[in-house]
């Protein structure tokens, strides 16, 4: 278990505030933002390598603020491994192991390599030097040298930054899995929320050094609380603009409203009035031909602009007096014969549009 | 274009050439000056050998002394931030721009029996003026910033985020810095200490203040340039500067490969 009560961080005129968080007992937790909002600092602030200013940090209901790193009990895997140079294969992946004269935690510092290197398959590599190897066996390498001494506590830096993306796929599942086995309490950060969706059980959106939303990573996906956080998520269409109510009734709870948006304006189901954003889902798009009248109540002409083929999927861009992105089975979209050019009928539902 | 190209790599060459002789003739004109018996008959000098054996012992006296204040210091310069870092920085480079009789004089002032410093450092029984400290004194004066700015650049070479991949797998500070920073400076920071070695064996402007007699190598063949003339200072010249090139040799297998 790791819980981060209140932190914050300052390294140079860069403050990481307010950062509180739990991740239970086994759990896989992911920070995710953009490059510089403060993920980096977040992780060493974790494992005791930045100084905080205020703020707890709790591992296993026991405070280690004021404790060393290296009384911790946590590996740390860095976005450009750092492996020593100095050394062989065997011996970075059995540093934490095999520290010379007394504090050796392992009882075979051997078997455990051995041990490791048959689960991530690098056995061929022992007696290798570090130079030489290709970023998919570094990161191995340095996975396997932070988890010899049987952390509680996995601590991982953009692990997969640095490789190509076949190895990505592969190393995140062997990631995960790994995970399932050992049952290691982990904290990944990551750009990339594709990631947190494949990976994470608990998602945390950090934004200029503070969290804007955390949960799961579903729920952060569909229920965004911050234009930032749907943009960073990529939930889907977000436009800025105003609500007004437009029902006579006056009583507590949602209410129908107009939302106006550049040259857009929606009917929406609205909790408050004022500037604000509305997000829209790809998915929650229809596109027809010829127009008929469903239930939904945003109708509006457009024209295909852009079809982005992302195999079984097909985002398709629209014009609508502003760009708008909507996501059909390519399927569909070769039934409609949908090309460039193309003038559609564009539909969604009062309640498909989120506001925030 | 090609033709330029080509034009401008010649100017290039002729211009490095240039220097590159002028840097290598005297040194080669020197070598073959000396005949083998006369460097035969000075090795069995036993004044040249007592100043070549007192000169390496003061120098690796003072290299030692720079070791031990001056790699710490490294260390502290490459690694931490601290309020005056760049005025350490600038301190410690001074004595490269001071002229060395002007060191050599500062030195007098500052270390002589008459000066506070030099008059206790005389009542523990250590004199500095006309004595084998002030040999010492002077060449870690000269030196030290050469041992302090090749350890901080060999300390500087070493990532610090390995230093916290090892605290993270369980090392403290210190067995940080020995298992990992220490191994993977080492090579620079020796081929400093070397460096900064024989800068000390070749010092001889603020020596000649401090301490005449008894004689460092330099100083002896100064002496017998003024006393004897050209020809009786070769041979101990050939001498010590086949000892500079040895180092030079060292320092440069050191040093790691990858600035190449």
């Amino acid at each position: 278990m790791i819980r981060l009560e209140n932190l914050h961080v300052r390294v140079g005129t860069f403050d990481l505030r307010d950062i509180s968080l739990e991740v239970p007992k086994g759990g896989y937790a992911l920070i995710i933002g953009p490059t510089g909002s403060g993920k980096t600092t977040l992780l060493e602030a974790v494992a005791g390598h930045a100084p905080l200013r205020a703020g707890r940090v709790f591992m296993h209901d026991d405070e280690v603020t004021h404790l060393p790193p290296e009384r911790r009990g946590l590996g740390f895997v860095y976005q450009q491994y750092h492996l020593f140079p100095h050394l062989s294969v065997r011996d970075n992946i059995g540093y934490g192991i095999r520290r010379p004269g007394a504090g050796n935690r392992t009882a075979n510092p051997a078997a455990r390599v051995a041990e490791l290197a048959d689960m991530l398959a690098i056995e061929p590599l022992l007696d290798r030097p570090v130079r030489g190897l290709s970023g998919g066996e570094q990161q191995r390498v340095a996975l396997a040298r932070a988890l010899a001494p049987k952390p509680s506590i996995l601590l991982l830096d953009e692990p997969f930054a640095a490789v190509d993306p076949a190895t990505r796929q592969v190393l995140r599942r062997e990631l995960r899995e790994l995970h399932e086995r050992e049952g290691i309490t982990t904290l990944q950060v990551t750009h990339d929320f594709d990631e947190a969706l494949r990976l994470g059980d608990l998602v945390a959106v950090l934004s200029e050094g503070r969290i804007a939303q955390s949960g799961t990573p579903e729920q952060v996906f569909r229920y965004p609380n911050s234009a930032f956080v749907a943009r960073f998520v990529g939930t889907g269409n977000v436009i800025a603009g105003t609500v007004q109510r437009v029902d006579a009734a006056d009583g507590p709870g949602p209410f129908r409203a107009r939302f106006t948006g550049g040259s857009l304006t929606l009917d929406v189901v609205a909790e408050r009035e004022g500037s604000m954003h509305a997000v829209l889902r790809p998915e929650d798009i229809v596109l027809s031909l010829t127009h008929h009248a469903g239930s939904a109540r945003n109708h509006m002409q457009g024209k295909v602009v852009r079809l982005e083929r992302l195999g079984p999927v097909t985002l398709v861009h629209l014009d609508v007096g502003r760009p708008l992105i909507a996501s059909l089975t390519t399927q569909s979209v070769d039934e409609m014969t949908l090309k460039p050019g193309v003038p559609v009928m564009v539909a969604f539902k009062a309640t498909a549009i989120l506001l925030v | 274009m090609q033709l330029r190209s080509l034009l401008s790599r010649i100017v290039l060459a002729v211009l490095g050439a240039c220097l590159v002789l002028f840097i290598i003739g005297p040194l080669l004109r020197l070598l073959f000056f000396a005949s083998p018996q006369s460097l035969g008959e000075a090795l069995r000098d036993t004044e040249l050998r007592d100043s070549i054996a007192l000169t390496v012992f003061t120098a690796t006296a003072a290299t030692l002394i720079a070791a031990l204040f001056g790699v710490p210091l490294a260390y502290l310069l490459a690694r931490r931030n601290f309020r005056g870092r760049r005025l350490v920085q600038g301190l410690i480079e001074l004595p490269v721009v001071v002229p060395h009789p002007v060191a050599g004089i500062a030195l007098l002032l500052f270390l002589g029996r008459r000066s506070q410093v030099g008059g206790i450092f005389a009542e523990m029984g250590l004199e500095f003026v006309s004595h084998v400290p002030g040999i010492v004194a002077a060449m870690l004066f000269v030196s030290a910033p050469i041992l302090v700015s090749g350890a901080r650049e060999a300390f500087r070479g070493v990532d610090p985020q390995l230093e916290r991949v090892a605290r993270t797998l369980g090392d403290s500070a210190w067995g940080a810095f020995r298992r990992v920073t220490l191994p993977l400076a080492g090579r620079g920071v020796l081929a400093g200490s070397i460096l900064a070695w024989s800068r000390s064996v070749s010092e001889f402007g603020s020596i000649v203040i401090l301490t005449y007699n008894p004689k460092v190598a330099s100083i002896y063949i100064f002496d017998r340039f003024t006393t004897f003339g050209l020809q009786a200072a070769v041979p101990a010249t050939v001498i010590l500067l086949l000892v500079a090139l040895t180092v030079l040799i060292i320092v440069r297998v050191l040093q790691p490969q990858e600035r190449q």
